[in-house]
Formats: structure tokens, sequence, C-alpha cells
């Protein structure tokens, strides 16, 4: 899949690249309006990360040309003006998604999963885990073909675990991804416990949940699995 | 207490006297003061404007005789006699004309007795002595002094009515007068300091007045609200620009982070201070978030178009958040009487709101303590929530700065207040709710949330 990065702030723009690019994803960069209106008539993308403050030209004047040429695309605006004015417009000219600023690079990704699976309907919905199979799209869960009764904030999480699999998630990122950037000052979320208690204790009924691992200390990963 | 000091300020209003009673009460009791004085001087002042009045009119007959006298010749009024004398019937007045040997020549006017025809009467007499025909003569008029004081008494009666009538014929003009004199008053303090809702954003109309006085407190008043507008309107600009300009250093740390942690070659030591720099920078986004969201909520920026359930909207935030009574094993109880719908709101906030006030329930409270959620509904008044916990209180003297932002309270370990009721205070103010504390230290806490009519649907 191919992005383009549109980032006045450069050393944001390489951590976004250096990320996305572990993931897989082959990225272009633009600094400005006038790189990134260059670059999308040129080639075609299907991801544009957009950063609104823009200083040359508003990112959403960028965003209304940027349809004409690559409809096809996934917009997903990234700003830190975080208005609601804004937010409203970049979706009324076409933004697939938003996320205000300061986000989680695994949010991100996360967001661009769910799109590839709306948008471009990418069929990689049952995943397997373990003796589990994992639903994506119905977002269900079962264990030889029985569905297993798990919450809405659960099935989150196991997903987002799953996406991010191998990779030490900490709680702050999980509560993040679960309750957003809610304002709220306990950032001890120690909450996140309660859940992946209730997750190992549902599924540890019907089989073997030791891909779940706790990191003492830091959080908690998906082992991958052989 | 938030709402003590309301009803204290309104008991203060209650207390005191309004200016137009005063004012009434001054007017009234100087003008009856006036009153009795000028009826208890009545009969002085009648007694010295009729004795004028008696002296003025003998000297006037003095006057008419001494022509006559010396028109006539003297003889006209002796015909021939050594002396003459007359009275009126009744005796009120009386002439006498005589010859006069006395050595001193009197012309006085004096109030004396004299015996007509065995009555002794007062008289005001007028005595003149003059030379006629080579003779000296003594002339004395006299009028009763007993005529003129007789009215004494219904003129005071009838004087004391009259004023009276006319005291409270013009009291009722003077409340009348005085009542339109003051009222822009009344108008000024409604339109610039009571129904003005901070931070002044509408614009105010003068209050029409021709009064100078007035017109310069509203014009002072005026100025005060625009200088506070303005202060107000840059803190404001000042803390949507430094949390902007915040965001994004915040968004590089963190994504920097981010994409060391997932570096797998880092050690389990640099893993650990990794975790403790995200969670340190975690704190640092919450902050800033929040005063951005405060910001944006003084700003207007947020729509309130929105019609809410809150029975439902209480349900979603108890599902949000009640993983977190297990872990403290806080009991709950969600016990609303009515289903109220609200108008005119923004979802998010209230959200926001409620899960603010819930989350210090269970923050602020003890293991096993309790949480409760109540309602009372004053049917075309106002609505209110009370949610009540069982935890550790706040001291009285923190009470009243509760909702400062970053005010730390010196009981609670758990950080202080944070910003979470400086934002449950923006979300309120937004809405127009009214928001109450009580609370008792180391018994509980209840917030009490005053829905007006005008956001119920």
């Amino acid at each position: 899949m191919k992005v383009l990065i549109v980032e006045d702030e450069k050393t944001l723009a390489y951590e976004v690249e250096a990320f996305l690019k572990k993931a897989f994803y082959l990225v272009d960069l633009a600094h400005n309006a006038r790189q990134a209106l260059e670059k999308i008539e040129m080639n075609q993308y299907d991801f544009v990360l957009l950063d609104l403050g823009l200083p040359d030209k508003d990112g959403l004047i960028v965003l209304e040309h940027a349809k004409k040429h690559n409809s096809e695309a996934a917009f997903i605006i990234l700003t830190a003006r975080g208005n609601i004015e804004d937010r409203i417009k970049g979706l009324d000219l076409g933004a697939d998604d938003y996320l205000p600023k300061p986000f989680s690079l695994l949010e991100l990704q996360s967001r661009m999963q769910a799109i590839s699976r709306r948008k471009f309907g990418v069929k990689n919905q049952a995943l397997q885990l373990g003796e589990f199979e994992i639903d994506l799209q119905k977002r269900t869960v079962s264990h030889n073909s029985i569905e297993i009764e798990i919450t809405r904030k659960e099935f989150d999480l196991l997903s987002y675990m799953l996406l991010h699999k191998n990779r030490v998630l900490t709680r702050i990122q999980l509560s993040e991804h679960i309750w957003g950037s809610f304002v709220d000052d306990d950032y001890d979320s120690n909450y996140i416990d309660v859940h992946i208690k209730n997750i190992r204790k549902k599924l540890g009924a019907y089989g073997n949940v030791e891909w779940l691992e706790t990191v003492r200390g830091v959080g908690y990963k998906i082992r991958k699995q052989d | 207490m938030v709402g003590n000091s309301q009803r204290s300020r309104i008991q203060n209003q209650k207390a005191g006297l309004k200016l137009l009673t005063k004012l009434t009460l001054f007017i009234t009791l100087s003008k009856l003061a006036i009153v009795m004085l000028f009826v208890f001087l009545l009969p002085n002042l009648i007694e010295r404007i009729a004795s004028k009045y008696t002296d003025d009119y003998l000297r006037e007959q003095k006057k008419k005789v001494m022509t006559i006298i010396s028109k006539n010749g003297i003889n006209y009024y002796l015909q021939g006699e050594e002396s003459m004398g007359s009275y009126t019937m009744l005796k009120e007045e009386y002439i006498s004309l005589a010859p006069s040997e006395t050595a001193f020549y009197p012309d006085t006017i004096e109030t004396s007795e004299r015996i007509v025809e065995s009555d002794t009467l007062n008289y005001r007499l007028l005595t003149y002595n003059f030379k006629a025909d080579n003779k000296r003569y003594l002339l004395e008029i006299g009028k009763t002094t007993a005529t003129i004081s007789q009215y004494n008494r219904p003129l005071q009666k009838i004087a004391l009515w009259v004023l009276i009538a006319l005291t409270l014929f013009t009291l009722v003009a003077d409340l009348i007068y005085t009542r339109f004199l003051l009222a822009p008053l009344g108008k000024i303090i409604k339109s610039k300091l009571v129904n003005r809702r901070f931070p002044f954003n509408d614009d105010p109309h003068p209050v029409i007045t021709s009064t100078s006085d007035f017109r310069y407190l509203d014009s002072s008043l005026m100025t005060l609200m625009t200088q506070i507008h303005e202060a107000f309107e840059k803190e404001r600009e000042f803390t949507a620009n430094a949390s902007h300009e915040l965001m994004t250093p915040i968004s590089i740390l963190q994504n920097k982070i981010e994409n060391l942690l997932g570096e797998t070659e880092v050690s389990d030591l640099i893993q650990r201070k990794l975790i403790e720099m995200h969670r340190t920078l975690n704190r640092l986004k919450k902050i800033v978030n929040s005063l951005l969201l405060i910001s944006r909520i003084d700003n207007e920026q947020f729509s309130r178009s929105e019609v809410v359930s809150l029975k439902v909207l209480l349900e979603d935030v108890m599902d949000d958040i009640s993983h977190r009574l297990e872990e403290k094993e806080i009991g709950f109880r969600l016990s609303l009487k009515e289903n109220i719908t609200l108008k005119n709101c923004n979802r998010d906030l209230l959200y926001q709101l409620f899960y603010n006030l819930i989350n210090n329930a269970i923050k602020y409270n003890k293991p096993n303590g309790d949480i409760t959620i109540q309602d009372s509904y004053h049917a075309g008044s106002f609505y209110q929530i009370f949610i009540e916990d069982t935890g550790i209180g706040i001291p009285a003297e923190d009470i009243p700065t509760i909702f400062n932002r970053f005010k730390k309270s010196n009981l609670s370990e758990a950080g202080g207040y944070g910003l979470g009721l400086s934002i449950v205070k923006s979300i309120a103010n937004y809405h127009r709710i009214n928001v109450d504390v009580s609370s008792a230290v180391s018994r509980g806490t209840t917030f009490t949330l005053v829905f007006p009519k005008e956001i119920i649907y």
C-alpha cells in the first residue's frame, strides 16, 4: 500500500514514515501543500495522511484538490488544531478519518487497517490466534466454530493487540485505544488489567491462551504464532 | 460552598432595604414632620398675622379719623361735647375721643383691658395723642383680640387634614416619580450584571436614561465589562495557542517513544525507562488536552443542538466506567425517578461532565464505599441530579476552590483534583447547569447538578 505523508514538521513526518515502513507500507513525504499537490497529481496513493496546518496553504484546500486527482485514495486528517469545524469540514470534503494530534502511531495503523477493510475490501477477517478464530468483519471470536461471548471493549482490545502482535503494548496505548484520548487524569491506566483478566477467563474456558502474555511493568503482547 | 454563597448573597439582598423604599420612607417622614411642625406653630403664626392685620386695620381707622378731623374739624366728632365714645353692637370694636392733659404724647398699639359697659374685654388698642384747635386730644381705637384667636382651633384642624391629604397626594406622586427615576438603575443592574453571562460575548446595549449619573454608571460598567472580556479573551487565546503549539512537540516525542518501543533490540531496562517517559508524556498530553478542551468550551466552539436522554447518557457513562467500580468494590445505585430529556446541549460534553464526576466519586471513594445517583424534578422550574459518594470528602476550606484549575487538595493523595472539575464547571456553565457541592470530610461528597427548565425537553 502506498502512503503520502503531508506534514510540515519534518521530525514528525520521519517518525511516521519509519513506523509505516516497518509495517510494510510504501511511503512518500511532502512538507508543504505545493509538494503534496505535485505528488498527488503524479502518483496514485492508497492513503494520504494530511496535516491541516501547512505553511503555504490550508490543508483543507489540499484535500479538496487532491480528491479530484486521487479520488480512490483514503484521506486521514492529522491535526493539532482539533477544532470541531475543521473536523466537520474535513469529513464533509470527503476525508475518511480524523486523528487529532498527538496521536499514537499504533492507533494510526489501526485506523488505516479499518479503512482498508471498509474501503478497499481487504479480506483478512478470519485470523487464526492459537486455537481461536477472530473475525474482524463480524467482530466475533470463536473456538471450533463455537462463538465465544465477549464484550465490545474486550473485542476491541483483542483485535488491537492482534493487529500489533509481537509488539508490547503499554497500558496507556491500550486504554487510549479503548477510551480515546478521553480527558481524564488517571494516567495509570491499570483498568486495562480488568479487561485482560476477563479476556483470559472467557477464552481460557475454551482453550489455551498462553499467546496473551503479560510483560511485567510494561503491558501486554500477543506472541507471534508459529 | 458554592450554593451557600449564592444563597447568602440573596439573603443580603433581602436583609437590606431597597433604595426606593428608603427614599419613600424618608420623604414620608420628612413631610409628616414638616406638617406636624406647621400645625403646631399654626396658632402662633395666626396670632402674628392677625395682630399684624389688626394693627394695620387700627392704623387705617386712625388715618380715616384724622383725615376727617383735619377736613371737618374736631367738632364733627365731638358735636360740642367734651368727649366722645362709640362701639359696635357686640363691643368688638370701639372708638373714643377725649381731651388729654398728660405731659407725654403716646402713639402706640398695645393689648390691654378695657371696661365697656361693665364688660371687661381684652382689646388691641391704638392710642394716639394729637392737637386740634389748640387743645390736646387722646384718640383710642380698639378691637377685641378674642375675635382674632377664636378661629385657631378649627383652623388648626382644617389645616391638619388639608395638609395630610396634600402630603398623601404628593407622596403618591413622589413614589411614582421615584420609581420612574430609579427604573434605569434596576435595568442597568439586570442588563449589565445579573443577566450577563461570563465571558460577556454578547454586545451590551446602553440603557436609555436621561439621568446622567445612571448613564455614567452604565458606561462605566460597560467599560469594565469590556476590559474583563478583553483580558479573558487574551487568556483564552493564549491557552488555545499555547496548547496547539505544545501538541506538535508532544506528538513528535510520543511517536519517537512508540517507535523505540517497537524496536526488538531494546533492552528491558531501556524499555522500562521508555514506558516511564511515555507515562509522563501522557500526563503532559492530558493536561494540555484538558486546557485545550476548557478553552474550546469557553470559546463556544461546541454546538449545542443535540437532544439527550439523561438516563441513557448515564447508563453509557456507567458502561464505560463500571470496571473501575469492580476494582475498588464500590457499590453503585442509579435510581432516577424521572426520564428527562435535555435539548440544546452537546452530548459529548455532557458525557464528559458525568464521566468526570462519577470518576471522581470512584477515585476519592473508600474501598467498599457507595455511590448513589438520584434525582428530583420540580416540574416547570428545574431538575436536579445528585451524585453522592461515601468517600474521603472535601475539607470546607477547599470547597470554594475545587473548580479552579490545578487546585490541589492537601488531603488527597491521588494527586489533587487536577483539571477534571474545571472541565465539569466549564461544561456546566456552557449548558447553564448549576453545580453545587456539599461535603463532609471522611463521610462523603454530594455534587448537585441543577438543570434549568430552558434545556429540559
